[in-house]
């Protein structure tokens, strides 16, 4: 029974602690520069794809298989310099124009990485093969749980903790909060906003590009992974509240769990259930468990 | 397996060069008598995106390695083969490409087709524009019912649920134990049509056996840890499943993470198309595998099979799936159709010509022996096995290898109910 139920919950942790580095780097940009960026699935695609070849070089070089994650995670991170150019190439030229261009413009990104992937990868399923077992599993209450899991669960969390003190306790945290709470007042201020803009797209890009480096051992890289989580990060963000990343880590959680406990339950509501939820809070509490009313 | 974006230019190359070498073979063509001297236009519609493409990728391989051979020894009657792609997407799409490669490039026959969404699209389309279409994976059932009865100009696929009998036949008899079964199948129609019909087979071997769990995940969904958390507390004897994409190696890898095969059997009965995915690090031997209508490693492969896989292996670095015989096999049957009916009618023969002499044609594909029934269904053999790590890769292989005709185990007629047969021709005698 403790085992069954250790099972669940881990399984529920496990895709939420993914599901929130995708959904944290939705709420960031958003936050900050009001862009619904549709891309930040295709990221977590970018950054699977990129970490499995990163770790593929890393073994072909004859690093020890038990140091993967170091490229891995390297590169998840690395790659999130695709925000920088992203942001300022394409985004920088659409903030003064009407929601739906920005909107447009991240749709047609959607489409255009996924065509890289394809054209750069194949379209096979790509993955680290066997890697993911090399850290053995661990014995909890009887259920047998696979360590790479808890690594991951063990990094979502030290990142939002991170996020959280960056918001909270650096100068560039207070700059960003301030951008997010009045735009023009902080630029007026003195605040160079398209540095802000560029990193904090940044830091949203390289969330997602992380979070699909991290994922991938587990699993394998597909070209359309990034659509399928998507909708997903929406729940978070619909039932966390736009904007807010309190809001992304709890309504990771929420969505996380509650699927496994519906897969476990009775089957036929894994999809539904989430969209319950969602339907609930927008009913109940239509601006999000976190979010500030809009202003 | 990968279509890179050179290989795919190199496709349309071959189709570009195929038209350029055309004129010259007029020359050679009026040698025949009735004959025309351009080229024999093949329209080829593979999926090129998303969960099925590795699929796509495979028929055309198998096709563009056909037209190699075939216009190396002089094409069709003389005629040189040219390709002209298309792809495979929505039955929406796909069907205004369909009607553009019949009207616009005014092909021979169009080949491919791997969605049965798109197959019941594609059929009535076919007969609509008089245009010969030969299906690879795609059917026109719906569910397990025959939309199509009497096609003219249609040919597809096996039913769709036939590996799923395969599958229950070898559970039957080789976990003979098993009392409990869950299911994993995709949320769309092959997933609950094999799911169903596996039941209805073992249930006549085993009347007893239950299901304990039924799980519906939507196609692309890349995380298994929770439906494998469900798997373990209802504690099923085996465990089955239809997946045939990346989603099986998924699945595979994170059961062997909690050990879930320690604990019980399972039969994937069409996981053979991502073979050469399922490492032995995380496959373990003594599983049911199905590599639906062709086994790269065969003992009793023929010559044919046996070079096709060397050359496959040589140019694309990895073992060819199932779907490239489907695909040589589409092409293959027309060459001889054609041939056939050329025999009879002394000149090049119109498209219904052609069509009569499919019925019932045999020919010697890449996997042995294929034909398509009287009644326009792709006849073949079907291979499953037991897992096992005893050989010289780092995947799975299967030994033994059971070779399954659909002759025993695809219903007889597109109009006999599946369940009536099922009951009236299950336990198989002998």
């Amino acid at each position: 029974m403790a085992a069954n139920l250790v099972n669940i919950l881990m399984g529920g942790v496990f895709h939420a602690a993914i599901l929130f580095l995708v959904a944290a780097g939705l709420q960031v940009v958003f936050g900050v520069q009001r862009i619904f960026n549709l891309a930040c699935g295709s990221f977590y695609a970018l950054g699977a794809y990129v970490g499995v070849s990163a770790v593929q070089a890393f073994t072909a070089a004859g690093g020890p298989p038990a140091l993967f994650i170091l490229p891995l995670a390297l590169a998840g991170l690395l790659v999130g310099v695709v925000g920088v150019v992203v942001e300022r190439g394409l985004l920088s030229f659409v903030y003064d124009r009407d929601e739906t261009f920005q909107l447009l413009l991240t749709f047609a990104l959607v489409l255009m990485l996924e065509d890289v992937v394809r054209l750069t990868w194949g379209t096979a399923p790509y993955s680290t093969s066997a890697l993911y077992l090399t850290y053995g599993q661990v014995n909890l209450l009887g259920a047998t749980v696979p360590v790479y899991n808890l690594i991951v669960i063990g990094a979502s969390l030290a990142i939002a903790l991170g996020i959280g003190w960056l918001l909270a306790r650096t100068a560039f945290g207070r700059i960003i909060r301030a951008a997010a709470d009045n735009r023009e007042m902080a630029e007026a201020l003195g605040v160079d906003m398209r540095w802000v803009y560029a990193k904090v797209f940044t830091l949203g890009t390289a969330l997602g590009t992380l979070g699909g480096a991290l994922v991938i051992p587990a699993t394998a890289a597909m070209s359309e992974m990034g659509i399928e989580l998507i909708v997903e990060a929406f729940a978070v963000v619909v039932i966390g509240g736009l904007g807010s990343m309190r809001g992304a880590f709890v309504g990771a959680l929420v969505v996380g769990v509650f699927r496994a406990v519906a897969i476990a339950v009775y089957p036929e509501l894994e999809m539904l259930m989430i969209y319950l939820i969602v339907i609930a809070v927008l009913v109940l509490r239509p601006r999000g468990l976190f979010g500030r009313v809009a202003v | 397996m990968e279509t890179s974006r050179r290989e795919f230019l190199k496709g349309v190359g071959v189709a570009a060069a195929g038209s350029a070498v055309g004129f010259p073979a007029v020359v050679s063509a009026q040698a025949r008598k009735g004959v025309p001297s351009g080229p024999v236009k093949i329209g080829v519609m593979p999926i090129r995106a998303g969960v099925a493409a590795p699929v796509g990728a495979a028929g055309q391989r198998g096709v563009e390695w056909w037209a190699e051979r075939v216009n190396k020894a002089g094409g069709i009657l003389g005629r040189k083969v040219e390709l002209v792609f298309e792809e495979e997407s929505n039955p929406k799409d796909t069907l205004e490409r369909f009607r553009k490669l019949a009207l616009q490039a005014k092909v021979d026959v169009i080949v491919g087709g791997i969605s049965t969404a798109v197959g019941l699209a594609l059929g009535p389309a076919a007969e609509e524009l008089k245009m010969l279409w030969l299906s690879w994976d795609g059917t026109t059932q719906k569910g397990v019912e025959e939309t199509m009865p009497n096609p003219t100009y249609a040919f597809r696929s096996v039913d769709n649920e036939v590996e799923a009998i395969g599958g229950a036949l070898l559970t039957a008899k080789y976990f003979k134990g098993v009392k409990t079964i869950a299911g994993i199948n995709n949320d769309y129609s092959y997933g609950h049509d094999c799911w169903e019909t596996y039941q209805a087979v073992l249930k006549r071997y085993t009347p007893g056996v239950k299901s304990v769990l039924e799980l519906f995940p939507k196609l692309g969904v890349t995380d298994f840890t929770s439906h494998i958390a469900a798997i373990q507390q209802a504690k099923p004897d085996l465990l089955m499943t239809s997946f045939w994409s990346g989603d099986t190696t998924i699945l595979m890898k994170q059961a062997a993470a909690v050990g879930l095969f320690k604990t019980m059997k399972a039969c994937f009965t069409t996981g053979g198309g991502v073979h050469d995915s399922l490492k032995k690090e995380f496959t373990p031997e003594g599983l049911i595998l199905g590599y639906n209508s062709m086994y790269f490693n065969h003992a009793g492969a023929s010559p044919l099979l046996k070079q096709f896989v060397r050359e496959y292996k040589a140019k694309y670095g990895e073992y060819p799936p199932y779907e490239c015989d489907h695909g040589y096999f589409t092409v293959e049957s027309y060459k001889a159709g054609v041939e056939k009916a050329y025999k009879a009618a002394g000149e090049w023969p119109s498209k219904e010509q052609v069509a009569k002499a499919l019925e019932g044609i045999e020919v010697e594909s890449l996997s042995g022996k294929r034909s398509w029934r009287a009644d326009h269904v792709q006849m073949c053999n079907f291979f499953q096995g037991i897992t096992t790590h005893k050989n010289a890769f780092d995947f799975v292989t299967i030994d033994p290898v059971e070779v399954l005709p659909t002759a025993k185990i695809m219903k007889p007629t597109t109009s006999t109910k599946l369940l009536d047969w099922i009951n009236a021709t299950f336990p198989l005698k002998g």
